[in-house]
């Protein structure tokens, strides 16, 4: 059972020329999500994963794909898989008690 | 529920992941600790004047100045910022023309130039300086809360 | 996690990969919302923050505010906001919000000495319940006190005082509106009978000239001075006058910057009365119906504490608000004295100023509106101040009808409505009335269906008076609400510090973010604000306007009406009233504060289901009933029929505000005039009703001259005050980034001179040290404030330079106001050490160090 929920995103610079092809190589790829960047040759793609490790285990299976040049990862949030103060913005406020 | 930012190669984008607590200036917010401590007076903060404009946090929000205003007139007899801004000098200028609003009276009728009750710029538009917030602030923008659920291809099925 | 959430962060990941690759997305990922999603529910409220009651536009979104504009159909501002109104969408985001009680803890258990750290509510109010209990056990009702907020809502304060009063029989009840106020106040009453300004926000556009005393309203009332400005603009014939001790923003855009030196307003004021009367322009008819004329108590001392040499040598220090009646020529012959040269000759000003002035208030074609602020009542002479500027206009009878009208603004959005007519002044009761006066007490028991004689009739500790008791170790339980007053009140390091530290102490803070206030408590409750609760707000011009709740506060923040009732549920009568009183009426024995005080059968009237539907409303359905409702309409009793009418509650959820009385409907505008007001009676044309005789003041008062003057040593005016974008203290302005970056810091605005004959540069760290004690501030020597030489001027906002450890605790004697514009002081490069190592307490009333 996951007990987190996490949301990457990463830049993954290819050669332009088959930048479409490897688009669709990593929508086929679980809880992966290819946003846009084919004409740029810089694909905009989110993870969904369970665990931390997962997300480093997809980037190395992106950075051996043929054609791609580089994969940076540049955001990425988790939170409890259930959760109801999300919403609200529940702040916590931890230096106080310092 | 702390979101984090990768810093990678080519990440400038810290005010995105909400949550990332920014430098904390506690005395200028809480007082010195404790409260009969001297405090040193922290530096003066440079004007930002690179004039490049700074999205709106909503639609009515007044832009704010990028740009000097210093020894700017705002008399009986000038207004500075009208010599830019003023429909007939934003040729010229290539400064943004004064909102539409600017040109309705309290009655709401359109007037042939900048109402007078509009006058006082000041009132509503700051410059800015290049001090760090003291703390974060989690406004959050009604575009991210638009946008992403008309995200096709999610895999929510709403 | 739900769906729509995982989807936000998605997109929220998706954009800044985008943003950081600098790559468009494509349309079909980045749409153009339309329709049910672009749609944001929108309510009215009035603005947080000043006096001005500006009308705001709320858009909530997934129980969040996302934007905020003016509102085009409030009469008051008419689709304006100030750059602090357009930013109270940021104000309650600050990611510092409290929102768990703290409270001092040590190895597991309250300890004053211990850290602050997060506990239940149940804690907090146990070691609060037990500590208000022994103090009242051992030392009575009159060691028990509140300091509380001209922002509280109309049902904050109007349970606040009830608790106070009739719950723990105290009223040593204060709110922030006596350091912002009270010369105001209390001049209204002593002139009119009633308080509270006879015009409204109309006059600007009916009056002829605008006479600004003391008041830079381009920053500090923008929207109003947007109204001033219009007309001034739009009619040629209008003229602006501003009167002040340096130069700023508003005198900017006036005909006349009149600079006068710190004090000396008084003897312009009696100038302008002595032209009145020499040339001729009394309104003999007017001042012969409607005017009486009284001699004030002279040489009445400066609010100091008792022991002081001022005080000692003054010889009405102890009746200070004492007047005798008087005639005409007496008046005529105090103000004989000030002529156009000694009143030069004290001021400083041009005589064509003065007299240009002058003919301006004796021009009887000439409709003057008169406006002050902080330059007025936060004056040793304050409710002289008020008291004269009222003069003027009695003499030439320019006052209530359209234009030509005194005019008092007021610093905080409820100040008027809550601070002020609700009646959380150590001296007061709801509408107007005292607690000195028994008929009064009688009066709120009979409405509050208490027994008699269960309400103090003591006056109670005004607010300095509070922290000199709690330094003095005679108020020992403390609460302060929706304030910041370890950051405003005057001479902190020596008054008000060292009692919120006593260990005989125990003080409570409740406030949404962490102030230099909560920080310094013992007891820290988190605190909802502005539309995390149902409000109700009153303006300057009498305008009551409210709001609903809007969103919900974050983590168990609760509003302080939540707070003030919920804690009255842990007190029984038989613990708080003496025995004499329950003997007299044994059917209150055994029951709780909240019992008797709220679930009176009055309080309690309305039920959820009367709740506006779509609208939260946190603290009724905590306690069961309707409370805002049902509060409101018991304190509405205490005015209808009285000259301050409310309309019904439910009124009030519909309009843009409504300025009382509310008769049949019908707001009013201009009182005491026949055809506006309901209360004059036919044929009478004009009525001062608040006074028996239905005649008002006129009150001869000479110039004295302030508290603490610039010496050799300390050879400075310190003049405090406020910024544009920072609201008061800074508690919520400081959290928006954007008005934070445009106005970062406190600096000391001086004459270019006085810096360069110190030695000084612009930027420059300097000390500004006066007689209590000293902070570190930067030299600016140039922007908004252009002041004379021989004077400074430093903001408060900054928590990092807490300029009021160098003010001084004087006050009006009559009106318990501090001056916060009048101290001396010296300014030196900090690099120099100006003395020897500060010990961590100052000497309390130490000579220079």
């Amino acid at each position: 059972m996951p007990e987190e929920f996490h949301v990457s995103s990463l830049v993954i610079l290819c050669r332009k020329e088959r930048a479409a092809e490897i688009a669709a190589a990593l929508s086929a790829m679980d809880d992966m999500q290819v946003h846009g960047g084919v004409p740029e040759g810089k694909l905009v793609v989110t993870l969904e994963t369970a665990t931390e490790g997962e997300i480093v285990e997809r980037l190395n299976q992106v950075q051996l794909i043929s054609g791609v040049l580089a994969a940076t990862l540049v955001f990425h949030q988790f939170e409890p898989a259930h959760s109801s103060e999300a919403s609200t913005g529940g702040c916590r406020h931890g230096s106080l008690a310092s | 529920m702390r979101p984090r930012l990768l810093v990678g190669t080519m990440v400038g984008m810290a005010c995105l992941a909400a949550g990332t607590l920014l430098a904390q200036d506690a005395p200028r917010l809480r007082g010195p600790d404790p409260f009969t401590v001297e405090q040193p007076a922290p530096p003066m903060q440079r004007a930002i004047t690179n004039d490049v404009r700074v999205r709106r946090n909503y639609p009515d929000q007044p832009p704010l100045i990028p740009h000097s205003i210093e020894g700017y007139a705002l008399d009986l007899h000038a207004n500075k910022c009208m010599s830019c801004h003023a429909r007939r000098f934003t040729e010229q200028s290539q400064a943004p023309m004064i909102s539409v609003t600017h040109y309705q009276d309290r009655e709401g009728n359109t007037l042939g130039g900048l109402a007078p009750r509009r006058y006082a710029c000041l009132a509503c538009h700051v410059p800015q300086t290049e001090a760090r917030p003291l703390v974060e602030n989690r406004f959050v923008d009604m575009d991210a809360l638009t946008e992403p659920e008309r995200q096709p291809g999610g895999r929510s099925n709403r | 996690m739900d769906l729509s959430r995982r989807d936000l962060i998605r997109a929220q990941a998706a954009a800044a990969a985008a943003a950081a690759a600098n790559v468009t997305l494509p349309t079909q990922a980045q749409n153009i919302p339309l329709g049910e999603e672009l749609r944001l529910k929108w309510d009215k409220a009035p603005c947080r923050f000043c006096g001005t009651g500006c009308g705001v536009m709320v858009g909530v979104k997934d129980g969040r505010v996302v934007a905020t504009h003016g509102d085009m159909r409030a009469e008051v501002n008419r689709g304006l906001n100030c750059v602090k109104g357009y930013f109270l969408s940021k104000i309650m985001y600050g990611s510092d919000r409290l929102t768990q009680p703290l409270m001092r803890m040590r190895n597991g258990r309250f300890d004053k000495e211990g850290e602050l750290q997060p506990v239940s509510w149940d804690q907090a109010f146990d070691t609060m319940a037990a500590h208000w209990k022994k103090v009242l056990r051992e030392k009575g009702p009159e060691a028990v006190g509140m300091f509380g907020s001209g922002q509280w809502t109309l049902w904050e304060g109007y349970a606040a005082s009830k608790l106070m009063r009739a719950g723990f029989r105290s009223n040593n009840l204060d709110p922030n509106a006596r350091h912002c106020m009270a010369s105001a106040a209390v001049t209204f009453i002593r002139t009119f009978g009633m308080d509270e300004p006879m015009g409204c926000y109309d006059d600007f556009e009916n009056a002829d000239a605008f006479v600004l005393w003391g008041s830079n309203m381009a920053e500090m009332h923008p929207i109003l001075w947007t109204r001033i400005t219009d007309r001034r603009l739009s009619a040629e014939h209008v003229r602006i006058h501003t009167l002040s001790t340096y130069e700023h923003r508003t005198s900017d855009l006036s005909d006349a910057a009149v600079i006068f030196r710190p004090g000396s307003d008084l003897a312009i004021m009696n100038y302008i009365a002595n032209h009145i009367i020499r040339s001729g322009a009394v309104n003999r008819e007017f001042v012969d119906r409607h005017v009486n004329f009284r001699m004030a108590n002279t040489d009445i001392g400066y609010g100091l504490r008792p022991e002081n040499v001022l005080e000692q040598r003054a010889q009405h220090a102890n009746d200070a608000q004492v007047s005798h009646p008087s005639d005409f020529e007496a008046y005529a012959r105090l103000v004989s004295n000030y002529t156009l040269d000694r009143a030069h000759e004290l001021s400083g000003v041009p005589k064509t100023q003065l007299e240009a002035l002058a003919k301006l208030y004796a021009d009887p074609k000439t409709k003057v509106m008169s406006l002050w602020t902080m330059g007025f009542n936060q004056h040793v002479r304050g409710v002289w101040a008020n008291h004269m500027i009222y003069n003027l206009h009695l003499l030439t009878g320019k006052i209530a009808e359209p234009g030509n009208s005194p005019f008092s603004l007021t610093g905080q959005p409820s100040a008027c409505g809550t601070a002020r007519e609700v009646g959380t002044f150590s001296h007061r009761l709801p509408a107007d009335m005292q607690v000195a006066n028994p008929e009064h007490r009688k009066h709120a028991e009979h409405l509050w269906k208490l027994p008699e004689g269960l309400l103090p009739g003591k006056v109670g500790y005004h607010a300095v008076e509070q922290d000199r008791m709690l330094k003095d170790g005679k108020l020992n339980a403390y609460w302060i609400m929706c304030n910041n007053n370890l950051q405003t009140a005057p001479n902190t390091s020596n008054e008000t510090y060292p009692g919120y530290r006593n260990p005989l102490n125990l003080i409570v803070c409740s406030d949404p973010y962490p102030t230099v206030t909560a920080m310094a408590a013992d007891i820290v409750l988190p605190t909802a604000m502005w539309v995390e609760k149902e409000g109700a707000y009153g303006n300057a011009e009498r305008r009551t306007h409210f709001w609903h709740q809007l969103v919900n506060a974050p983590g168990d923040a609760r509003s302080d009406l939540w707070q003030l009732m919920e804690f009255s549920k842990r007190f029984t009568t038989d613990e708080v009233w003496p025995a004499e009183i329950l003997a007299k009426a044994p059917e209150y024995r055994g029951k709780t504060l909240f019992d008797v005080l709220f679930r009176n059968g009055q309080v309690d009237r309305f039920p959820l289901s009367d709740i506006a539907a779509g609208y939260e409303n946190r603290e009724s359905k905590a306690l069961g009933f309707y409370v805002q409702k049902g509060l409101f309409e018991e304190y509405a009793s205490f005015g209808r029929g009285h000259g301050h009418d409310l309309a019904p509650f439910d009124t009030y959820h519909e309009a843009r505000g409504l300025r009382w009385p509310v008769v049949d409907g019908k707001e009013t505008r201009w009182r005491y005039r026949e055809g506006y007001d309901p209360y004059v009676e036919k044929g009478a044309g004009l009525q001062f009703y608040g006074n028996p005789d239905k005649r008002a003041n006129i009150m001869g008062a000479p110039y004295e001259p302030p508290a603490e003057s610039p010496d050799q040593e300390y050879d400075l005016w310190l003049v405090t005050g406020r910024v544009l974008e920072h609201w008061h203290s800074g508690s919520m302005t400081l959290r928006v980034p954007e008005l934070y970056k445009a106005f970062p810091g406190a600096v000391l605005f001086m004459h270019p001179e006085d810096a360069q004959k110190r030695g000084l540069r612009r930027g420059q760290e300097v000390r500004i040290a006066s007689r209590r004690g000293e902070i570190r501030s930067r030299v600016e020597t140039r922007g908004r404030n252009k002041v004379p030489r021989g004077v400074v001027f430093v903001p408060f906002f900054d928590a990092s330079q807490l300029i009021n450890k160098v003010t001084l605790d004087a006050t009006d004697p009559i009106s318990k106001q501090t001056d916060y514009k009048k101290c001396a002081v010296k300014v030196v490069a900090a690099a120099v050490q100006a003395a020897p190592p500060q010990p961590s307490e100052p000497d309390a009333r130490g000579g220079p160090r």
